[in-house]
Formats: C-alpha cells, sequence, structure tokens
C-alpha cells in the first residue's frame, strides 16, 4: 500500500509542481515541498485514519450516509464520485498531455487519452490487489532510476543556486508549500482504500512512512532542480524534472536518459489512473447501491476522457487549473470535508471506537 | 486478455449435456456382474467387444488331467503373445489341480505367477482392463475374473531431452510410457514420502495422470485442489499435457498459463522438493509441474549443475535476451518511425542512408522481417530432418541478404530480427516463449501506431494481466509482485547452493537444508 502512495506522489507531483514552486519560493523551494508540505500531509492523514478505524470494512462514500443519514450522505457521496471522477479526468489530462509535449507531438490527445484510459480501466478491473502489485514491481525500479539519474544530474549541483536561506522571510515559502499542499494532500485515497489494506493497524505508520519518504523526495528532486538550473531558469519549464535527466550528459556516449524518465512516469500515471479509477467505481457503486463496481468502469472513463478533452483542451487551461483552483479545491476536498465528517462522526458517536477495531 | 470486456456484458451461458459414457458397457449396465457359466460369460463379451476385429478368445483346460474349462481373454495388439504363452497358459495346462477344485485365490496363490493381478466381477472393470491390455482369465464356476498384466513393450528408450539439453546434468527424459516416467522419478527420491496419486481423464481415453507429490513438503491445499480440478473435467478424450493444461489453469483467458511443462525428470524432482507437485501423464513425454512462476520458467536446470558464478551470469544473460526478445523490434519501430532524436547523429545517418529505397515504414518492414522469421521457425520444425539445411541456407540467404539488396528491408532491420530470434532461444520455458512471441507482434505493432508511448502502454497492460495470474494460489509474478525480497536469491542470479537455506514463502515447510558452507580446515598458525 505504500507504493501506491509512493507512486502517486511520484508520478505528477514532481513533474509539474518544480516549476511554479520555483516561482514562487524560489531558492527555498525545497523546504516548501518538504518541511513545509508535511503538516498539511498529515493533517489529511490523521483525519483519513481516523475515519478509517472508526468504519474498518467500508470506503468513505459508504459511511457518509452512516453518518449524515440518508439522503445528505448520498448527496455528499454522489459529490464526491464525482470529484474523484474529475480528478481522473484531470489526472489523464496530464498524463496525455506530457506525453505529447515530450513524445508523439503530432498524436491528437484524444487518442493518447484513451489508450491512458483503457489501460487503466483494465487495471482497475483486475483489482486493487493486481494495482498493487504492479506497482511494487514497478517502483522500485523507478526509484533506483531517480536515485541513479538525480546523483548523475547532482554532479552540477551549484550550491550558490540554494542561497540565501529564506531571503523572503518565511511567507512566500508557505505560499508555495500550501499550492503543493494539494499533492501531498493525495493521501486522502487513504479514505477510499482503507478496507483494502492488508494490515489496517498499520495504516498510521504506512501514511506516515509515505509522508517521510516523500519529503526526502521531494526534496531532494526540488533541491537538485534548482540547484542546477537555479530558480529563474526553472520556473518557466513545463517539466523540469525532464529537463534535468535531459541535461545529464556523461562521457559524451550516456545522453538522451529522459526518455527513462518517460517511460517510467508513464507506467506511474497508468497505475495512478488506474487506483483512482478504482476508488471511482467503487465510489459510484456504493453511491448508487450497485454489487460490482466493475460495470460503472466504462463508463466513468468516457466520461474521464471527454472531460479531459472539454475542461483541459489546453495546456494553458491545465496549468491555470493545477497552480490555481486545484489547490484550493483539494484544501476543501482533502482536509476541510473529512474533517467536519470526522467531527460529526464523533459527535453522533457513529462507527466503531478507534480501538475496539483492530 | 479480454475477457474482461466479455464479463461486463454478462457471462458466457454454460453448455451442460449428458456427455457419452464409456463404451464398451452401456451406462444402463454398469452394475452388470459376471456370471457362473462361463458360456454365458462368453456371450456378454461377444455382445461387448462387438466390432473388436482383434480381440482373442482362447478357450483352455486348467490342469494336465482336469476338466475345468478357462477362457483368456485379450486384444491381440496389446498383449504379449510370448509373454502370456510362458507365465500363463503353459503353466496353467501342466499345473497338478488341488481336491478342492479350481478357485480364483487358488489361480492367484499358485498358478499364476505373474506378479500382478486383479480380480474384478462387474464387466464394467474386466472390460476396462482388457482395453487397457490386460488379459482377462474366465473360469467355469466362478462369477469373477482374473486380470494378468503381460503387456508388449511399445516403447522407446529414455532418450535425451528434445526441448531442454544442457551441457552439464542429467541426461535422462520422460518418454510416452507413464511407468518408466514415475520410475525416472523414483530412482532420484528414495523416500516413502513420495506419493503417487492416479486419475483418469477422458470418457474414452481414460488418460491416465499421475499426482505425484512429497508428503509433509507440499505446499499446503494443493494437492487437493488439483485433484478437484482434474475431477471436474468432463470430457470425452485428452490426449496429452497441453489439454489438460488448458482445462485445469487458473486464468482461463491468459496467454501464460502459469503450469511448467518439463520432460526432464531432474527438473520435476527440484520442483517437487521445493513443495510443489507434478502430474506425470501416460502418452506423453511432457510433465506439468504446478505451480509455477515466471522465475520457474526463466530457470534451466544446468543452473544448479554449474558453479554459482558462471550461472548468475547466465541468469543475467537470459534475463536481458528476455527482454531483447520482446522489446527489441517495437524498440527498432518506435525510434525510427517517431523518436529519431534519441538516436546518435552519426548512427542515425547510417540509418537513414540504408532505409532511403526501402519504400516501407519501419513498423511493416519488422512485421515482414519477424513473419518470415516465424514462417522459417515453424517450417524448420515441421520439415523431415534431411531438409533441414535446405531452410537453414534459403532463411539465411534469401531473408538476411537478397531482401536487402532487393531493397524490401533495410540491414538494420534484419540485425535486430536476428538478435531477437537468437535471444528468443535462450529461453528454456516452451510456454513462455511462445506467449513472447504473441506480445513482440502487439508491441510492434503499438509502436508503429504509438511509439514507446505505445509500448509502454502494451507492456503495462500485459504486465497488469501477468500480476493478475496465479498459478494454484502462487502469484505468478512472485517473487516480484507481491516483492519478497529473501526469495530473489533465485531469480536474477542464482546464489550458491549452501545460501539458500530457505524455501521461497508460502511453501510449509520452510527450511531448505542446515548451514552447508564449507569450511575448509584453516592452516595452523
Amino acid at each position: 500500500m505504500l507504493f501506491i502512495f509512493l507512486i502517486f506522489e511520484a508520478s505528477s507531483a514532481i513533474l509539474y509542481t518544480p516549476a511554479r514552486v520555483a516561482a514562487l519560493a524560489g531558492p527555498d523551494s525545497w523546504f516548501a515541498v518538504s518541511l513545509g508540505d508535511v503538516f498539511y500531509g498529515l493533517l489529511v492523514l490523521l483525519v483519513a485514519v481516523a475515519l478509517g478505524k472508526r468504519f474498518p470494512a467500508q470506503v468513505f462514500t459508504e459511511y457518509l450516509p452512516e453518518i449524515l443519514g440518508k439522503i445528505p450522505g448520498k448527496l455528499l457521496a454522489a459529490a464526491y464520485a464525482l470529484i474523484i471522477i474529475h480528478f481522473g479526468s484531470l489526472l489523464l489530462n496530464e498524463g496525455s498531455t506530457f506525453i505529447q509535449l515530450t513524445l508523439l507531438s503530432l498524436t491528437p490527445p484524444v487518442v493518447l487519452d484513451t489508450v491512458l484510459a483503457v489501460v487503466a480501466i483494465y487495471g482497475a478491473y483486475l483489482g486493487i490487489e493486481v494495482i498493487a502489485r504492479e506497482n511494487g514491481m514497478v517502483f522500485p525500479v523507478w526509484a533506483l532510476m531517480v536515485v541513479l539519474l538525480l546523483s548523475l544530474a547532482a554532479i552540477d549541483l551549484n550550491f550558490s543556486n540554494l542561497k540565501p536561506v529564506f531571503e523572503n522571510g518565511l511567507l512566500p515559502v508557505l505560499r508555495a508549500s500550501s499550492f503543493h499542499g494539494g499533492w501531498r494532500g493525495e493521501v486522502f485515497f487513504m479514505l477510499m482504500l482503507y478496507p483494502y489494506l492488508n494490515q489496517k493497524h498499520e495504516a498510521l505508520k504506512t501514511g506516515l512512512l509515505y509522508l517521510g519518504s516523500v519529503m526526502i523526495l521531494a526534496g531532494t528532486v526540488h533541491a537538485v532542480i534548482v540547484g542546477v538550473f537555479g530558480d529563474l531558469v526553472t520556473a518557466p519549464m513545463i517539466f523540469p524534472f525532464e529537463r534535468l535527466v535531459r541535461y545529464i550528459s556523461l562521457g559524451n556516449f550516456l545522453e538522451r536518459l529522459e526518455i527513462v524518465v518517460i517511460i517510467f512516469l508513464i507506467a506511474a500515471y497508468i497505475i495512478k489512473l488506474a487506483v483512482v479509477y478504482h476508488s471511482a467505481g467503487i465510489a459510484v457503486a456504493s453511491t448508487l447501491g450497485l454489487k460490482n463496481y466493475r460495470i460503472t468502469l466504462i463508463p466513468i472513463a468516457l466520461m474521464a476522457i471527454i472531460l479531459s478533452r472539454v475542461l483541459y483542451g489546453t495546456y494553458l487551461k491545465l496549468s491555470n487549473y493545477l497552480f490555481h483552483d486545484w489547490p484550493i479545491e483539494a484544501l476543501i476536498v482533502e482536509l476541510a470535508i473529512p474533517a467536519l465528517i470526522l467531527l460529526i462522526a464523533v459527535i453522533r458517536k457513529k462507527g466503531g471506537a478507534p480501538d475496539a477495531q483492530q | 486478455m479480454f475477457h474482461w470486456l466479455l464479463n461486463l456484458f454478462g457471462r458466457n451461458r454454460q453448455a451442460g449435456g449428458p456427455l457419452k459414457k464409456p463404451y464398451p458397457v452401456e451406462p444402463e449396465q454398469e452394475d452388470r456382474v459376471l456370471s457362473k457359466k462361463l458360456d454365458d460369460n462368453k456371450q456378454v463379451l461377444a455382445e461387448i467387444f462387438d466390432h473388436c476385429g482383434d480381440l482373442v478368445t482362447r478357450e483352455i483346460i486348467i490342469g494336465k488331467q482336469g476338466s475345468t474349462r478357462a477362457l483368456a481373454v485379450f486384444l491381440d495388439s496389446m498383449v504379449s503373445l510370448e509373454t502370456l504363452e510362458e507365465t500363463t497358459t503353459e503353466p496353467l495346462q501342466t499345473i497338478q489341480v488341488p481336491p478342492s477344485g479350481v478357485t480364483m485365490e487358488w489361480l492367484m496363490e499358485a498358478a499364476i505367477p505373474n506378479a500382478r493381478v486383479l480380480i474384478y466381477n462387474r464387466w464394467v472393470d474386466v472390460a476396462g482392463e482388457i482395453t487397457k491390455g490386460l488379459v482377462a482369465f474366465f473360469v467355469e464356476g466362478q462369477d469373477r475374473a482374473l486380470l494378468l498384466y503381460a503387456p508388449e513393450i511399445v516403447d522407446r528408450p529414455v532418450m535425451m531431452p528434445q526441448t531442454e539439453s544442457v551441457a552439464r546434468g542429467s541426461l535422462d527424459a520422460f518418454n510416452e510410457n507413464g511407468r518408466l516416467n514415475l520410475a525416472l522419478v523414483r530412482k532420484r527420491l528414495h523416500t516413502t514420502r513420495l506419493a503417487v496419486e492416479k486419475v483418469d481423464i477422458g470418457e474414452v481415453t481414460k488418460c491416465r495422470i499421475n499426482i505425484v507429490y512429497l508428503k509433509g513438503y507440499v505446499y499446503e491445499g494443493l494437492v487437493e485442489e488439483i485433484k478437484s480440478r482434474l475431477h471436474r473435467i468432463r470430457i470425452g478424450g485428452v490426449l496429452g499435457s497441453g489439454q489438460i493444461e488448458e482445462l485445469i489453469q487458473d486464468a482461463p483467458y491468459s496467454p501464460v498459463s502459469g503450469i511448467g511443462v518439463t520432460e526432464r525428470p531432474d527438473r520435476v524432482v527440484s520442483a517437487l522438493l521445493e513443495g510443489k507437485a507434478a502430474l506425470i501423464l501416460d502418452n506423453d513425454p511432457f510433465t506439468l509441474v504446478v505451480p509455477t512462476t515466471l522465475t520457474t520458467e526463466m530457470q534451466s536446470p544446468e543452473d544448479y549443475y554449474n558453479r554459482y558464478w558462471f550461472a548468475s551470469f547466465i541468469r543475467l544473460l537470459r534475463w536481458s535476451s528476455l527482454m531483447i526478445a520482446l522489446f527489441a523490434p517495437a524498440f527498432y519501430v518506435a525510434v525510427t518511425t517517431f523518436h529519431q532524436d534519441l538516436i546518435p547523429t552519426d548512427f542515425l545517418s547510417s540509418i537513414l542512408s540504408s532505409h532511403a529505397n526501402v519504400p516501407f515504414p519501419g513498423m511493416v518492414e519488422a512485421l515482414v522481417m519477424v513473419m518470415a522469421f516465424e514462417v522459417l521457425q515453424e517450417a524448420g520444425i515441421r520439415l523431415p530432418k534431411p531438409f533441414g539445411q535446405t531452410i537453414g541456407v534459403v532463411g539465411a540467404i534469401l531473408i538476411g541478404q537478397v531482401a536487402v539488396t532487393a531493397g524490401l528491408v533495410s540491414p538494420i532491420v534484419v540485425l535486430t530480427i536476428a538478435m531477437t530470434a537468437v535471444a528468443s532461444y535462450t529461453l528454456t520455458s516452451l510456454n513462455l516463449s511462445t506467449g513472447l512471441r504473441l506480445l513482440r507482434f502487439v508491441l510492434i505493432i503499438a509502436a508503429g501506431f504509438l511509439g514507446l508511448f505505445g509500448v509502454m502502454a502494451v507492456f503495462t497492460m500485459a504486465t497488469f494481466q501477468l500480476c493478475a495470474v496465479r498459478s494454484f494460489g502462487i502469484p505468478y509474478l512472485s517473487p516480484f509482485a507481491p516483492m519478497s525480497l529473501g526469495d530473489f536469491k533465485d531469480t536474477f542470479i542464482r546464489a550458491p547452493i549452501w545460501a539458500m537455506r530457505m524455501r521461497p514463502q508460502g511453501y510449509v515447510e520452510p527450511v531448505r537444508q542446515d548451514l552447508n558452507k564449507p569450511r575448509p580446515p584453516q592452516p595452523r598458525q
């Protein structure tokens, strides 16, 4: 399960955000994404685990009606189903945009969307266990690659790019973290995955481990990117990480390594999409009272493809949403509402007591 | 692979109907028993073996001066007449009959020297055994029949393995004789723990399957699961391991079955020692081993005969060959069609100049060459041995040289496909390489349309599928997914034998051996 969350972060967060973070926090972006973010992630995680412990056998959308009463609960569950589908379309768009900009500039993006979605719903159809296994296989190789590539890139690291520390005080750095928090808060998918954890009592530990490793991963990636390029060069880039790897040149023959990154990021995106579609399927099925979530997958994929094209037809629309609306939406969806639900559950004494449910 | 689409629109319906009961006895006559009168039995026999021209019914009188009539019935084609005469008919005709008369017990204990005899009183059993090549003895006044073995040996001797040859290691292979196959396994395992359970599959073929496993070692519940799957099979006939494999595999639509196929007894034995079970068949030199994972498919028995440094090197080589065999053509297509910027400039110019007078895109080129290779391979298998060389020459000269000079394909693609072909021959498992050949086509087409992204999408889809496959409860991709680091000792590398102290996860008996690391005496200080 840990790997699933890691791949979550691994794919989109290090792909799209570093430029924006660099623009906001300058040389301190490594701090913004590691230490600054971790508190937000921690809050989301604590809420998600607390809710999960109260209803260990159900997913979020299943116990909403129990907490809120039938009709408001169902409405909120439906809203969450839509939010997750929308999130899926957003991801789809991120993935296809990335592929289009780096690999296949002439292919219509809707084709890329469709292929990504088909592979991902196949994974979602096979179930969360299969996705987790696939992930467990891809992730270690991916991690090894990242470490290798980062250390190759770090040869050209210039520490003066990382100075001065906290030039403008903490405020811009915290602004950058709050913007980046939406990605860190993806740990809220724990709400939809909790019943599938094989060691539930370790949910919190897993989540903390995830936050810790992501802290190191994101911090290092951002530090190396900004350290090599400097924050002014990084800010206007679209995919700074890909640029960074493209920059590597060793002995005149180890070049063009970004293809490795692209290939693994495609795999990471597919897995992340599969998890999201799986959660979306579960959410829709539980809202509509269906027994089998699989039947919902094809409509969900269709919706995601259409939404991805209609809402984020151009990169400008995508980046606008990612960098301006998503952080606010994430704060509400990932933290505020679940926290409120938790509060209501505690007050109305719904669900088992946290420690009685082991 | 597309069953999930089918499943979305409702499962395909099960068709059920009564199967033809085994000839020769009609279903309503299954309980029919033998009569005490020899003539009655003779009549029933004539009725049952209605059109069997090779049925021999030989009447004899038991004892030198006796008057007890007896009848020997057998199928001429399956019985060795010499053995029958020597061991049965001749002694019976000359023996002294005791005063108590001829009884089955007396026959069995004193008169017939054969080691294996059976006694039955139902026609369905008697007729069944006769069709298996046993000789049935009917005696006047007895309502039971004595069945004895006098088989005509029609087997070939134990030969070298055809598909899994090694440079170092034992060189015997299974053949079509199930008894002999069992003997080859028993020969290596002198223990009462070696269990053999027999199941006959097929209403007409009665294909004998020996489920072989080591008691106390075998994976929990495995044997029960195998038996329940075998008993679920209701079919007219099966001919060999391939059909059984398809009927019992976990994922019916999967291109890989998760069932190992081998013709080497040493491989079977090592599988048994790991807690697996083997299905040894009559009439098929290939034995099924379950559960089987991708790593086992990538192992060669030679890995355990060679030094571990070298064996590890070969393992790594084999894994990279797998990658080459799978990806090389697709990568060529993707790079030349979409991602020319990935090729170093000097190399690119030579590729482009060689590709200049080829009229087709990379995908067509690669598909043509791969198809040509597949055709050659298929022809090579079918052709009688003496023609084999012709194919080699035709393949090498026509496809390799002339196709290039004719401007049909570029030399680089010939090189790529040749590498692919050679690499695919390093794989030890037939099942794996057939699946790989199919996936290769899909990958080439995906690369032709979507470049490396297409390759990655297809590959991810395939690994999703593989992650879902289980082989009798064991995930096909273990120990990669789910990951268990301790079991990596026998995957990409082959650790020293003394270092592999534990069996892979999930087996009943976790400890494989004691600390056996060699400790030579230290020289005195």
